[in-house]
């Protein structure tokens, strides 16, 4: 067993993601097919040798509760296994945290009681399938006192930036400074919020931090230490895929990236599958009629019309003569027969009746909330 | 443990031997079906859904693949505290030990464990057929008739009749004899292999079979005709719903192709029945720009660049480009490259089938590709044939 645990935050700001976090976290948002984006940090937790995980919740966290329950399905279901760190009402704190930072205090005791040595620290709106095994390597070789993944290259998510940190890495792979919510960022090494830290550390510079009346964990902690060089930061690069989800557009592009045999290759490699709840769907129906061309469907759908470059969650029913084109679907939608769509997110349960016409510009999908009939 | 009004024996020791190549390493019951299903997640799904909350699964023909596709029970809610889905393979009492000699020994050498659970009923199943069957309604037949053995029958077509077990009833349903395999039939009401005991009642007999030195210990041989001699209340309980038998190649991929008619004969979309299964956490299937698919079931984890038509196509199966698979049941993990035709074939788990090759006929015999057998680039495999990894 590593001598490691996991902690994840899932209260990130969310307001570029509209209709679709107006009822649920960002952890909990349906992506890929049949998965919620938790699934992934969880599950690279899992691969990495993690039996003890917090998730910090915040807002609306009833479907999240919901989809990850026991933990049974990410083998979270032992002795330590999957903890649920809901807010909660204290005579400082009215249980609505202003950051990760925040988000800290009011879970010490969790970090208290917890008894590894290290842990990893991760937001809960990035999509990868990291192993971190190589990272926890690295981050005790080089006697970092907090270790930070981050990718090159830059990436747009339409949000201005204002999510977006940035850090410089020197050659030694000492991260010397650190931009937040940079519109225009100078440096090109983008944070992907995972960090490594003893366990102790951290609960150390949360106590001092909240001491001094701080909130906010990437400013006030790591910037400021960075900058005055009190802590050893260390940046580990990740080579492979991550992807932020944060605005309407990141989550439209991420899902339609899938139709790509490189990126699914990626982020469902063979010997770390994605674990998510299991619904007992059959496998998807095709009829004599059904055209299906660059798309992926999961589990349960039952396809009778046209699905062109689109993406099929669990149990969605396309109708005979229906048409849909680059559009994503979550579950048990149904698309009516003869009605068309392009470029639609439509969200669980929505249905778009019979002859309906939906058709959006590439550069600006529509979204369909949970359980609309249009 | 807590006292249980009825808990389900499943036999799941057969060798299967019908199925060939398909049952050389796995238990019949572990055998893969419908996609995403193996034989035994019908009845333990059946046992969950009926409320049955203990299962035993009694084992002995190759069991590694079964016990680990039953595991936990989780996938069946059969993970608990007081109850659960146990694995019973024969094990060694002092100085003596035994094989299962027949069914009802296999009952019979498991009966601590069923006296663990004082139950009033034992509901013996097997691990054969593919139907959604309420047990608790067949429990309640049981009950309120007074019987001391309920046998659940079809009634199948008189033509069909010479080839099953063949109960003759009067006109209150209570058996009046038991006939396997009448040339000249006085029923149509056919043994489906489920029975409902009282335990009471089967425990004596049970003892009494194993006491008789010439009996096979054969529930259709031995027990059920010894209680009728005896005079004991034997009732028949009609069940009309879709049942196949899945002991042979053909009936196995008959029962898959059944499940392509539209409605489907046996209703797997119903959420108040749901057939559980352990799954293999693959993303959603792909079909690619210039794939085809039509008239099939395609599972999460596959990639499908070719033509696939009237098939069933397990958990990550992969269809290259110009490939073409018509009237196939294609199992988890097999590979068909580019420009391979199959035809009305069962291709087993992880078999690959190099490009250019013709598996199967239009017409005949189903073929069988192994699991983990390879045909060679452009290579012909005729109907009926079944190609063995071990041989090649």
């Amino acid at each position: 067993m590593k001598d490691v645990m996991g902690l994840i935050y899932t209260g990130e700001n969310d307001i570029h993601l509209g209709e679709l976090t107006s009822l649920r976290a960002v952890a909990a948002l349906p992506i890929a097919g049949r998965y919620r984006i938790i699934d992934f940090q969880l599950s690279s937790m899992v691969h990495t040798g993690i039996k003890n995980v917090g998730v910090i919740t915040q807002k609306n966290y009833s479907s999240l509760m919901d989809h990850i329950g026991s933990g049974r399905e990410w083998d979270l279901h032992g002795k330590q296994g999957l903890t649920i760190l809901p807010p909660f009402l204290t005579r400082e704190n009215m249980g609505v945290y202003s950051g990760l930072l925040d988000a800290l205090k009011s879970n010490t005791n969790f970090l208290r009681l917890s008894t590894q040595e290290y842990i990893v620290l991760t937001n809960s709106h990035t999509v990868y399938n990291i192993d971190f095994t190589d990272a926890l390597r690295q981050h005790v070789e080089s006697g970092a006192d907090v270790t930070m993944l981050y990718s090159r290259g830059a990436k747009s998510s339409g949000t201005e930036g204002e999510n977006d940190t940035y850090l410089s890495v020197d050659d030694e792979g000492r991260v010397t400074g650190m931009e937040i919510g940079s519109a225009v960022p100078t440096r090109d090494c983008a944070c992907l919020k995972i960090y490594i830290t003893r366990r102790e550390l951290l609960r150390q510079l949360v106590e001092q931090g909240a001491a001094n009346g701080m909130h906010d964990f990437e400013r006030d902690i790591l910037q400021r230490n960075i900058n005055n060089d009190s802590l050893k930061v260390y940046g580990y690069e990740y080579k492979g895929l991550a992807c932020q989800i944060d605005s309407i557009q990141s989550y439209f592009n991420f899902n339609m990236s899938l139709l790509d045999a490189e990126v699914r290759r990626q982020l469902f490699p063979k010997e770390r599958p994605v674990y998510t709840k299991v619904r007992d769907d059959l496998p998807a129906r095709y009829i004599d009629e059904s055209q299906c061309s660059n798309s992926l469907v999961a589990n349960g759908c039952v396809i009778e019309g046209t699905v062109i470059n689109s993406i099929l969650f669990r149990g969605v029913k396309i109708a005979k003569g229906a048409v849909v084109k680059n559009s994503i679907i979550m579950q048990d939608a149904q698309i009516q027969e003869g009605a068309e769509i392009d470029h639609c997110i439509l969200d669980k349960q929505s249905v778009i009746r019979r002859n309906g016409r939906l058709i959006a510009p590439a550069a600006y999908p529509i979204v369909i909330a949970k359980n609309v009939v249009i | 443990m807590r006292k249980k009004q009825c808990v389900a024996m499943l036999l799941a020791g057969g060798q299967g031997s019908r199925l060939g190549i398909l049952t050389k390493n796995v238990a019949k019951p572990a055998v893969p079906y419908g996609g995403k299903y193996r034989i035994i997640d019908f009845p333990l799904s059946n046992c969950t859904n009926s409320g049955i909350d203990v299962v035993g699964v009694l084992t002995q023909y190759r069991p590694l693949e079964l016990n680990a596709y039953i595991g936990s029970g989780s996938p069946w809610d059969l993970d608990l505290a007081n109850g659960g889905v146990f694995v019973l393979p024969p094990y060694q009492t002092g100085k003596t030990g035994e094989w299962y000699k027949g069914t009802a020994n296999a009952i019979y050498q498991n009966i601590p464990f069923i006296e663990q659970w004082d139950p009033d009923y034992v509901l013996v199943l097997s691990g054969d057929h593919i139907y959604k069957m309420d047990y608790n309604a067949m429990l309640r037949a049981h009950i309120a008739k007074g019987a001391d053995l309920t046998i659940a029958v079809r009634e199948v077509p008189w033509e069909e009749a010479p080839r099953f077990g063949i109960l003759n009833t009067d006109e209150n349903n209570q058996i009046t004899e038991f006939e396997e395999k009448p040339a000249h039939p006085k029923s149509n009401k056919a043994s489906m292999g489920v029975y409902i005991f009282s335990w009471s009642k089967m425990r004596k007999y049970l003892e009494l079979d194993e006491a008789d030195p010439n009996s096979d210990n054969d529930f259709g041989k031995n027990i059920i005709p010894s209680m009728l001699a005896d005079g004991q209340k034997l009732f028949t309980y009609t069940f009309d719903g879709y049942w196949k038998d899945v002991g042979t190649i053909e009936s196995l991929w008959e029962a898959n192709m059944d499940l392509l008619e539209m409605p489907m004969p046996i209703d797997l979309y119903d959420k108040r029945w749901r057939i559980f299964a352990r799954t293999s956490g693959m993303p959603p299937h792909y079909v690619d720009a210039g794939a085809k698919v039509v008239n099939s079931l395609i599972t999460e984890g596959c990639e499908v660049k070719g033509v696939v038509n009237h098939s069933v196509l397990f958990a990550g199966v992969e269809v290259d480009t110009g490939a073409e698979i018509t009237d196939a049941v294609v199992m988890p993990g097999a590979v068909i490259e580019r420009g391979a035709v199959v035809r009305r074939t069962i291709v087993a788990e992880n078999a690959h089938i190099c490009a250019g090759a013709v598996v199967g006929e239009e017409t005949g015999k189903i073929a069988v590709v192994g699991p983990k057998a390879c045909i060679g680039p452009g290579e012909k495999v005729a109907a009926g044939v079944q190609v063995d990894a071990d041989a090649q």
